[in-house]
Order: structure tokens, then sequence, then C-alpha cells
């Protein structure tokens, strides 16, 4: 038995899966200042009468991260950067910052060494400011390490008990200034992070469920809960990971579909790819921050149920505020919910009231309600199937830089149209229609993101980076370096290493059963040429873990 | 001149990570792997101020619309050719959409010394992307004054030789002295065709000149000459081995320096070419255009090894230097009496032979060129070419370009001469670009067969 509880926006689902069957589900209202007593509120009505010995595994997903982001209810951060040459800090979003000398190039050497004495004012700074958590992040440092674990310690034998996070510990990914940011919501999540995975872990404990906990991450694979107390930021956005999960499990493998999440004011766009959910290209955008944080695309536009219809000028427009609840539940103003009861399409609320709303409409318009009705779920139907198209547009048009990549992208479209959440059963059949695609309602979808948490996989991800000429290799993930004798290392030794350095980490996380399934995702391999001569080869490496589902749902 | 346009700078970087003339040539895959480090690393790409485009291929038909290639299109280039041309097309419909305030090409492989015709590759170039740019913002855009300027140390005598007889578009080269660097021409006395003299200029510069040196060339030589010509669109063709550690040439500009150009001229598109200082200057050259393009402070990028006042122009050399602006401004301000006498002097039409030698595939051309000198429009133009590659096989063609808004007269010369060469058993391939019509035409001579882009 699997255990999958979303602790959402409004709501707190949770669902038990047995082979490939939902056997219980159970949900609570979210209390937003309370998640941990949600989480334990649904899971308390969900195990009621049921074997916990048989529970194989928990896997729950939180807004924690998010919530206390959106909130600012964040721990304060010294950003201490080591930029080097390039562009201007300041030409960056990262708020306040302190700026060290010391320059690493693109290659891991040292440009412009550290000044001793710059970091211990530096620490001075920070300690007249009572902060003491400190983000130290330099340029190029996940090819060279040196200047962040010197600057760290230095920092950190002046700070006594600060809590110090170095960049290339957290992402070594290219791109410094989304390391710098995801380093510094790291520094500023991990506390309370880790409180509340303990609460978690000494509650299901009191509740004898011995079966391991694991944490929804937003690329949409599982972690052990305790191992993801080093990595907060990438818990964030779990809710819509658990749906779009829950949509990948409960439709046809290997197909092209929408994921639409209709809410009150928004709707949840996303897509999967032939069968695999579309990750957005660089990394989340958090609040006002790009991180590296790999998440799935999501498209959040301003249009729900709720939204407010008006006519101005004779032509009708929908949201993107919301002025109350539909007419047809006791608010004062036409919603696409009224014309959807309008039309018959949905039995929500008093008839009689929607009707009212269309006539509102109407009187403007100079049509019938019937047409007023027709004209609002148009408008709704017609943003839906844009925003669509335009996620579409935008996949074929990331950048590519290798021939084979711009002659080789294929064209799709989707196959499926699925509808998650109370809002989408009605609207989802004429947004399939437009698009020529089926129109899905899996029967659980209103926990599908309980059911996607319960059976999602762990994923993992790992970038090596090999430089024969200087003998060196570093992973980008977790700050590892090593030396490499051979000079003239074969692609194939190099894919032997990134996989043996792959099932090391993903044993040190508590996947290791998993590591089996990591495939290559991206490869290059360049000759250095000096003179006439090759010197030496540089490799990229990414192994990944892929999005995917526990072979136990599909096994029953 | 540089007045501040609003909006974002396009960035197209296509670094052709499966690409090489050969392993070790220097315009071989790993030329912008750590320029890629460096703007990824940077996070350039999520800057406001600049908006990344994926590059597409360029169509056939753009390519002729510029080159006549022998035997056709497909034979002279490959997909990495179609994609470096295609992606400097892209941002031409971004600028013109309004989507863009400039863009920047950061693409290989580099185009500037392909001629107008093409029998293989020469100085690193198949096709010329610059040109093939112009030649779609004017046709499709109908721009007319176009002013392209060529800053790769190497001076651009592909793009010099296509516009040679267009009074349109002017293009100016500064360079390493063709006495001392590949490919060994650039000097004053290249000043375009009878009816288009000074509108080509060229500026050879001595070895070892310095940033001081190239900004005297740009504030009194190149900027001025701008401000008159008034054209619709500036454009660079943004070559980057005039760094002080180019491996294949001599000169001293810093990447500041080059940053620096940059915000002055103000281009409205960037195509780059050359550069071979793959780690020491590549990197740091390339941020600092684009931060001048998109108006962000570039003064923090610099050479690990830079120091400002590293390099000092002699006093000699600032006289060389001086002297040569001074004669190519005289050229300039004698440009419509030179074109007067020029045309004068030669009769309804203007030939010349020409010998041209491509280095990078071994191949020596002969052509005869002729352009007609039509009263009522721009003249038909022919060439006679063939070109042998080492001892191996000889290939000729007979060219014939109808101008844009050619006159009955021309367009009919035009037609009888491309019939008159059809079945000539002299010559393999009979090539027509009737730029007016915007259609180009293939004939074999060998199968008896035509095709068009």
């Amino acid at each position: 038995m699997l255990i999958g509880i979303d602790v959402g926006g409004t709501t707190t689902d949770a669902v038990i899966v047995d082979g490939n069957r939902v056997v219980k589900t159970a949900y609570v209202p979210t209390d937003h200042d309370n998640l941990l007593k949600c989480f334990l509120g649904a899971l308390d009505e969900l195990v009621a009468g049921v074997d916990t010995a048989k529970v194989e595994r928990v896997v729950l997903s939180t807004t924690l991260i998010t919530n206390m982001i959106a909130e600012g209810k964040t721990d304060p951060v010294a950003l201490v950067l080591i930029p080097g040459p390039g562009t201007n800090p300041k030409d960056y979003n990262l708020g306040e910052s302190i700026i060290l000398d010391g320059a690493i190039d693109f290659r891991g050497k040292e440009i412009d060494p550290l000044r001793e004495s710059q970091i211990k004012e530096a620490a001075t700074q920070i300690r007249e400011k009572g902060l003491s958590r400190v983000a130290v992040v330099g340029k190029f440092c996940q090819r060279n390490h040196s200047h962040e674990l010197t600057a760290g310690e230095i920092l950190a034998a002046a700070l006594p008990g600060a809590h110090i996070e170095l960049g290339h510990r957290v992402s070594g990914q290219l791109n410094f200034p989304r390391r710098a940011a995801t380093t510094m919501l790291t520094a500023a999540t991990k506390d309370r992070y880790g409180q509340f995975a303990a609460d978690v872990a000494a509650a299901l404990k009191e509740r004898k469920i011995k079966a391991p906990v694991y944490i929804l991450k937003a690329d949409g694979g599982t972690l052990p809960l305790d191992k993801s107390v080093g990595m907060p930021v990438e818990t964030i956005f779990s809710g819509p990971a658990a749906s779009i999960m829950g949509v990948l499990a409960l439709t046809e493998a290997g197909q092209t579909s929408v994921v639409v999440d209709i809410g009150g004011t928004t709707t949840d766009l996303a897509l999967i790819l032939s069968g695999q959910p579309l990750l957005s290209s660089k990394g989340a955008r958090v609040d006002s921050l790009l991180t590296h944080v790999r998440a799935f695309a999501v498209k959040s536009v301003a249009i729900g149920g709720d939204s407010a219809v008006a006519v101005n000028g004779g032509s009708l427009t929908v949201g993107p505020q919301r002025d109350g609840p539909p007419m047809c539940l006791g608010g004062g103003f036409p919603t696409p919910t009224d014309a959807l009861r309008v039309m018959g399409l949905s039995s929500i609320g008093d008839g009689a009231k929607a009707e009212q709303a269309m006539q509102v409409l109407a009187q403007a318009l100079n049509c019938s309600a019937a047409e007023a009705a027709r004209k609002t779920i148009d408008a709704v139907v017609d943003k839906m199937v844009s925003e669509i198209e335009e996620m579409f547009r935008e996949w074929e048009s990331e950048p590519a830089y290798r021939i084979w990549e711009i002659m080789s992208k294929e064209k799709l479209s989707a196959q499926n149209v699925v509808g998650v959440g109370g809002g989408s059963p009605p609207l989802v059949p004429l947004v399939a229609k437009r698009l020529g695609a089926a129109a899905v309602v899996p029967e659980h979808a209103p926990v599908a993101n309980a059911i996607g948490a319960a059976v999602a996989r762990p994923t993992l991800t790992l970038n090596l980076h090999v430089d024969t000429e200087k003998g060196e290799y570093d992973v980008a993930e977790e700050g590892l370096a090593g030396r490499i004798s051979d000079k003239k290392m074969s692609s194939e030794e190099v894919e032997k290493l990134a996989r043996r350095l792959l099932s090391e980490r993903a044993a040190r996380l508590g996947i290791g059963e998993y590591a089996g399934e990591a495939e290559v995702t991206y490869s290059e391999v360049f000759n250095m040429i000096r003179g006439w001569s090759t010197v030496g080869r540089l490799f990229d490496l990414r192994l990944e873990i892929l999005a995917g589902l526990l072979p136990a749902w599909r096994r029953g | 001149m540089a007045a501040k346009k609003q909006g974002r700078t396009g960035l197209i970087f296509f670094p052709a990570f499966d690409w090489a003339i050969s392993p070790t040539h220097p315009e071989r895959e790993e030329r912008l792997l750590y320029t890629r480090d460096q703007i990824f690393e940077e996070g350039l790409m999520d800057l406001p101020s600049i908006e990344e485009y994926k590059p597409r291929l360029a169509d056939k038909k753009d390519v002729a619309r510029v080159h006549f290639c022998v035997p056709d299109v497909e034979s002279q280039t490959t997909e990495a050719h179609l994609i470096a041309a295609g992606s400097t097309l892209t941002l031409a419909d971004a600028l013109e959409k309004g989507e863009i305030k400039n863009g920047f090409a950061l693409v290989r492989p580099p185009g500037h010394h392909s001629m107008r015709v093409v029998h293989g590759n020469r100085g690193f170039c198949n096709i010329n992307n610059m040109a093939i740019m112009v030649e779609y913002l004017r046709s499709k855009y109908g721009h007319k004054r176009i002013a392209v300027i060529d800053t790769d140390v190497h001076h651009g005598d592909g793009t010099q030789e296509i516009f040679w007889h267009d009074p349109d578009v002017l293009c100016i080269s500064f360079h390493q002295d063709g006495h001392t660097l590949y490919p060994g021409s650039g000097f004053v006395n290249e000043m375009g065709g009878p009816q288009a003299l000074a509108r080509t200029l060229n500026v050879p510069l001595p070895p070892g000149t310095t940033d001081e040196g190239i900004h005297y060339v740009l504030d009194n030589l190149i900027l001025p000459i701008l401000d008159e010509f008034k054209p619709d669109l500036v454009l660079n063709s943004a070559g980057q081995d005039n760094h002080y550690t180019d491996p294949l040439a001599n000169m001293r500009f810093s990447a500041n320096g080059y940053a620096r150009l940059n915000e002055k001229l103000a281009p409205d598109l960037c195509v780059l070419e050359g550069g071979y200082a793959v780690e020491t200057a590549l990197p740091y050259v390339n941020t600092g255009i684009i931060q001048a393009m998109a108006g962000l402070d570039y003064s923090h990028v610099k050479e690990p090894d830079f120091v400002p006042g590293r390099f000092v122009q002699s006093a000699e050399m600032k006289h060389e230097i001086e002297h040569t602006v001074s004669q190519v401004q005289k050229i300039w301000e004698q440009r419509d009496e030179m074109v007067e006498e020029a045309l004068a002097n030669y009769g309804n039409f203007y030939r010349r032979k020409r010998r041209i030698f491509y280095d990078t595939d071994m191949i020596n051309e002969n052509q005869e060129e002729s352009v007609r000198l039509c009263p009522d429009c721009a003249g038909y133009m022919t060439i006679m070419t063939s070109a042998q590659r080492g001892y191996g096989i000889l290939n000729s063609a007979f060219c014939i370009t109808i101008p844009r808004g050619a006159c009955p007269s021309c367009r009919e010369d035009a037609a009888e001469e491309y019939a008159e060469h059809l079945d000539d058993k002299r010559v393999g391939y009979v090539l027509m670009q009737d730029k007016d019509r915007d259609r180009f035409k293939f004939y074999n001579n060998g199968t008896r067969t035509e095709k068009g882009y």
C-alpha cells in the first residue's frame, strides 16, 4: 500500500493506492498556519481502520516552502558574492550583497586570488547586521571550489554558530545569478524546513507508521524526507508536480497531454510530451528570483470559474479579477460558473440565479441569456486554447545549440486534454474539441494530486564535467570533485564514471535501487586543440532518472 | 547617432557544436565553447534587457539572392551554414517587427570572405551571412540604404565584393594591413565600382594597433561618415580577432575596446565573423559586446591579464593611422566627383578580370565581370567564372544579375544573355539572379536541366 498526501492551497488530499487501485481517499481543508496539522489530519482520517503495517511508503507534497517564500517568512540571509570579471552584480536582481575580490575562470583556473582581510571585513559587516545565515557564491566556483571553501572557512571562524551555505554545494550548473538565488533560498529555508521534516517524522513515529517517508520535488520525483532537508528549495511547487504526476498515472503511457487544472481564479496548464512531463528549460522562477530548481513548466493563467465577467463597450471580458462567488452560489456578479449552469453543463448552485447572472450580460450585449452564456464560455475556452498553443510554441522555440537539435525537433500536438481539480469537468471537453484532442477527466481527478504523490518514483540528476588536460572532474549536484589519471579518457569511460558516481549519490540519498533507471540525457565532448595538437578533452555528461511512476502502480 | 533606443537586445547563440572545417582547424567545435560557458554563467540570457531566439535555417532562395553557388546552393552549403545564415534572418525579422531594439547573431561558421560567386570555402567562409541578411532586409522590408561596418581583423573582402557596384550599401572595413595578413587586400585604393565609388572604404591599420588607434578611426572617420550617409540600418560584421591574444593576427584591441566600439557604433544588428583566441578573448569580448548592445555596464569585463594602459601606441603608429584616416576622408569627400568622372570615362560597360584564390579549399578561380553602366537603372551584370580545385576538375559558369528596379532594356538584354549561354558547351552552368522579381534559376548545361529557387 502506498500513501500520497498533497497539502494543497485549499484542501489537503490523501489517498491509499494498492497495486493500480485507489483504495481510499480523504481530505481536510488546508490551514495555512499549520500545515503539519493538515497533513496529520488527512493522514489520521485516511489510515483509520487500515493496517498501517502494510503501508510501504508515505509521500508528502507540501506548499510549505512556496508559502514561506510568498509570505516573506524566510530567514534573513547575508549574500556574499565572488563575481570576478563580467556582469556588474548590480545588474542581477539579487538584492543587497557583499562583493569579494577573487576570480575563477571557465576552466576552473584561479585568475585573481581572494583577499583574506576583505573576507574578515565581510564577517564584521554580517555580524553588525545581526545575520546568522550566509550564502557564499562565486562565479565558476563549480569548476574550482577553493574560493568558496576558503571564504566559507574564514567566515565560519569569524561568525561562530552561523549557518554557511556554499554555492557549489547547491548547484553546479552554469548560471551564477541563478546559483546565487538558489543558494540564498536554501540558506533562508533550511532551518524551518528541517523543523517541519523532524515534526513529520516524530508524528509518524507516534502513529507507529514505520514506512519510509518521502517528499515530492518540483520535478515530480520523490526523495526521502530526511535527505531532503539539505535541499529544501527542491520541494517548491510540489503541488502542481503532484497533479501532473497524477495525470501521468491516470492516462495512457507515452501520450502527449495537456494538463488543465481549473480553479476559482486561476487555471494551471502543463504539458506531458510523449509521456514525459515538460520541465521548465532553465529552472523555476520563485517569486522574483530565477533559480536552478528543476521544476515542471507550469503556466498559471488568470482565469477560472469565479472570474468576473463584464461587458465593456460591447465586448465581453473574463477575469482576471474575482468579484466574489458566482451568482448561482450567492454572489453578486456573473461568472463562468453561472454560464456553465445556464448551458446545462453543470448542476452547481441555483439555476434561477445563474439565469439572472446571464441576463445581466445579455442586456449589455443585446442578446439572449443563453447566448450570453455561450459567449462567456467561448471567451474562456478561447483564452485557454491560445495559452496552450503558446506553450507548445514556446517549447518548439526553445534555443538549440547543435545542428541535430535544430534539424530533429519534432512537432507535437495534444492527444489528450486532461482535467484535474474541481472546475475542470465541464470545460475540458470544450477545450479538447478546439484542439482536436480527446477530453479526459479521470475517475479520480479530484485526488489526482495525491495519487501522483503516492506513485511517483525518485528522480535524480548528475552532471559530470571532465577536463582531461587538467586531469580533473566535478559533479555539479553536490560539489564533488576528483582527479582522473587517464588523459585519453573515452566517452564510454566517462559514462562509466558518471554511472558509478550516480550510484553512489543515489545510495547516499536512500534511493540506490533506482540507479539503474538513469539514462544519458545530455552529452558533449570537445577536443581541446592548442596549436595544431590535441592537448585534452572536455566532457559534459548528464545522467538522469527522469520523472516516472513506481512499477507497483502498473503491476495491479 | 547613438540615441538610446528602447527595447530588448535579441541574441542568437549558435555555436555549431557539431561542425568543424577539420578537427584541428581554428574554425572547429571548440571555438565558442568557453564563450558559451561565460555567457551562460553570467546569466545574460535571463536579464530582462536580453531576449534569446532560436536559430532557423535560411531558405536556399535567401542564399541565391546573394550568391552564385556553383553548381547549386545545395552543394555549397551544409546545414550549419544555413543555420548560421538563418539566425541572422531571425534577428532581422525580430528587429523589423519591433520585438527588439538591436540584435547579435553569435553564430558560426562565419561568412565575410565569401564572395558573390561561390566555388568552395574561402577564409573559413562558404556563404556570406552578413550579405544574405542585407539582401533579405532589402527585399523583404524595402530598406534602401544600409551601412556594413566590418570590425574583423581581416579585410571583409567577400562583403566588399558583393556590394562593390552598389551605391546604397556603404561597406567600411578596418583591419590589419593586407601586406601583413590574409587576405592581402583592403587597401585604401579599393573603393568600389564606377557607380559606387567611395561606398566601399578600407582602413588598413598597422600591426599592433591598440584601442586608441581603433577608436580614433571610429570617432574621426566611421561615425562622421555614417552621419552623412544616413543609412536606414547600421550592421556590424563583428569579428573578434583584433584582440591582443588572437593567434592568427597581431593587433592589440581589448574586450573593453570592443564593447566601447559597439556602444558608440550602436549597430542595429551584429553578426559574428572571426576570432580564434577561444579562451583568452572570445568569452570576454562576446560578453562585452552583448552588454554594450543591451545598454548594460560592461566596465567589469576584463581579460585576466589585462591592465589599463598595458598597450601604448607609439607616435609613429599614431601618425600612420592619422594619415590613413585622412586619405580615406578625402576619398569620401570626393565621392560624387569621382563617380561622375568614372562614368564619363567608361563607355556603356565596365569590365574587369579577376583571379580569386580559395585558401581553405585550394581553388583558383578566374572571373570576367561586366556591368552595364545604364542611365536608367543599376545595370545588369554578367560574370563568366571558371574554377579549378588543385589539379582537379574545372567548373565553369555564366552568371547574370538583374538588379532591383531594372529597366526594360537591361531586363531584355539579360534574358538574351541567359538564352545565348544555354547549351553553350564552353560553360557548365548558367545562373540567373533576378533580384527585381526575386527569382533565381540554375541551368545545368551537361544534363540540360533547370532548377529554380
